[in-house]
């Protein structure tokens, strides 16, 4: 898959991006490059990936999803990661997978009012 | 209810299980012929052996006398009945042959007739319809090898019924289990967006997947942000209990939501501690009461004393 194929929507200061096909180990990478391309040109201070559409998740894509949103951090940005389905939540954590260090939220309505609270606090900081 | 086809496929009724079943029970086409030519004398003496079937067995027994409650019911069994018997003379033994036999299976097996009942009720048809038989025919070579050939497509017939109970009872059992599985992780809502599971009895590695995935499926369901555990009914709580636990919570976090574990008595706070499980990643409260509050105060709510 080349990149810009998943859309990257920008919402003030938080990218929402919304991934509906399957991901392959390149279109991951793909995806990776243009999520960091973006807050490095909007500025974001919050990045949003729903993954409601994914009935797999193997450990290469979610190891990509995690490393994506410590890059985004080192970035500035906070990455929330929403809608994961049963099935895909089981199965990582059966694989010993548990993507630490990443903030997760059931949908991208609670996905908003996480990085909504998480700014709070930084900025009291 | 499964359907007289899906136990075809079950009990793997195919045109090759026939060709075996036919040479074990040696159930050659001279004999379906033999049968076939039967067909005369079965039409002849059916009613009478039909009629005496059931007033000298079935009727005078007080508990199959139990299956025929009215007047009726009896008349359309008898009408059965007749088909069932004449059918032994079709010269047939294909696979819709089995098919039919196979629902008589069922139908015995739906409304309580124990195989004791099948098996009794044919070995006294199979009298009566020897006596007719040798009644006809006297003592000959013929008449010895019609009630053969008799027998023969008779204990083709008891196969198939018995496997069909025996399918039957196996798939109630199969929905008894479905059924205590489910009662085994009642996942209960709360209060909006909490839930609550409270795990009674021992956990082995099959429940303790089966509680993961009830639990991820009603939190999504419900978009739960709390789930309690409880396990104050667990008589036993080990590493490999404590491991699942531990996986269910991580799972749950991943869907966005958080575990809340109460019911912990000191003894399984004494082994969780002595066996090295780390369990600070979880909330952990001692009382379900005090659980409720964290799950409440986790989703911006509390208990108050009303005022005034």
């Amino acid at each position: 898959m080349q990149s810009g194929q998943i859309p990257i929507l920008r919402i003030g200061t938080t990218l929402l991006a919304s991934i509906q096909v399957e991901l392959r180990d390149t279109s991951a990478q793909a995806f990776q490059q243009d999520v960091l391309k973006a807050i490095e040109k909007s500025r974001s201070r919050g990045l949003i990936i729903d993954i409601t559409g994914l009935d797999m998740v193997d450990t290469f894509v979610a190891r990509i999803l995690t490393d994506t949103g410590r890059m985004a951090k080192l970035m500035g940005t906070e990455t929330v990661l929403v809608g994961m389905r049963p099935e895909v939540a089981a199965t990582l954590v059966r694989m010993g997978f548990s993507m630490q260090g990443v903030y997760t939220a059931l949908n991208v309505d609670e996905g908003l009012a996480l990085l909504a609270q998480l700014q709070s606090s930084q900025a009291r900081d | 209810m499964t359907s007289t086809l899906e136990y075809m496929n079950k009990l793997g009724f195919t045109e090759q299980e026939l060709a075996s079943r036919h040479a074990y029970f040696q159930l050659t086409g001279e004999d379906l012929a033999r049968l076939a030519g039967l067909r005369s004398f079965a039409e002849r003496h059916n009613d009478e052996i039909v009629e005496a079937f059931y007033q000298d067995l079935l009727l005078k027994h007080s508990e199959s006398r139990l299956f025929f409650t009215d007047q009726a019911a009896l008349h359309r069994a008898m009408t059965a009945q007749k088909r069932y018997f004449l059918e032994l003379f079709s010269g047939v033994a294909d696979l819709n042959y089995m098919e039919n036999r196979l629902r008589v299976g069922t139908t015995h097996q739906r409304i309580g007739v124990a195989p004791k009942w099948y098996l009794g009720a044919y070995a006294h048809y199979l009298r009566l319809i020897s006596e007719r038989l040798f009644g006809d025919m006297g003592y000959s070579a013929e008449s010895q090898q019609a009630i053969r050939s008799i027998q023969k497509i008779i204990f083709f017939d008891m196969a198939i019924a018995i496997e069909t109970y025996i399918a039957a009872g196996l798939d109630s059992l199969a929905r008894h289990q479905a059924a205590i599985r489910e009662l085994s992780t009642p996942v209960i809502q709360l209060y909006e967006r909490v839930l609550l599971l409270p795990l009674i009895g021992t956990i082995d590695t099959a429940r303790a997947m089966q509680v993961m995935e009830s639990v991820l499926m009603r939190v999504v369901e419900k978009q739960a942000k709390v789930i309690i555990l409880d396990i104050a009914g667990v008589p036993v709580v080990d590493t490999r209990v404590a491991n699942h636990l531990l996986q269910t919570t991580e799972a749950v976090r991943l869907l966005g939501a958080s575990t809340v574990l109460t019911g912990i008595s000191p003894q399984v706070a004494q082994t969780m501690v002595q066996l090295g499980v780390d369990l600070a990643k979880m909330y952990t409260r001692a009382s379900l009461e005090e659980g409720l509050e964290l799950a409440l105060s986790l989703t911006g709510r509390c208990i108050r004393p009303k005022e005034g």
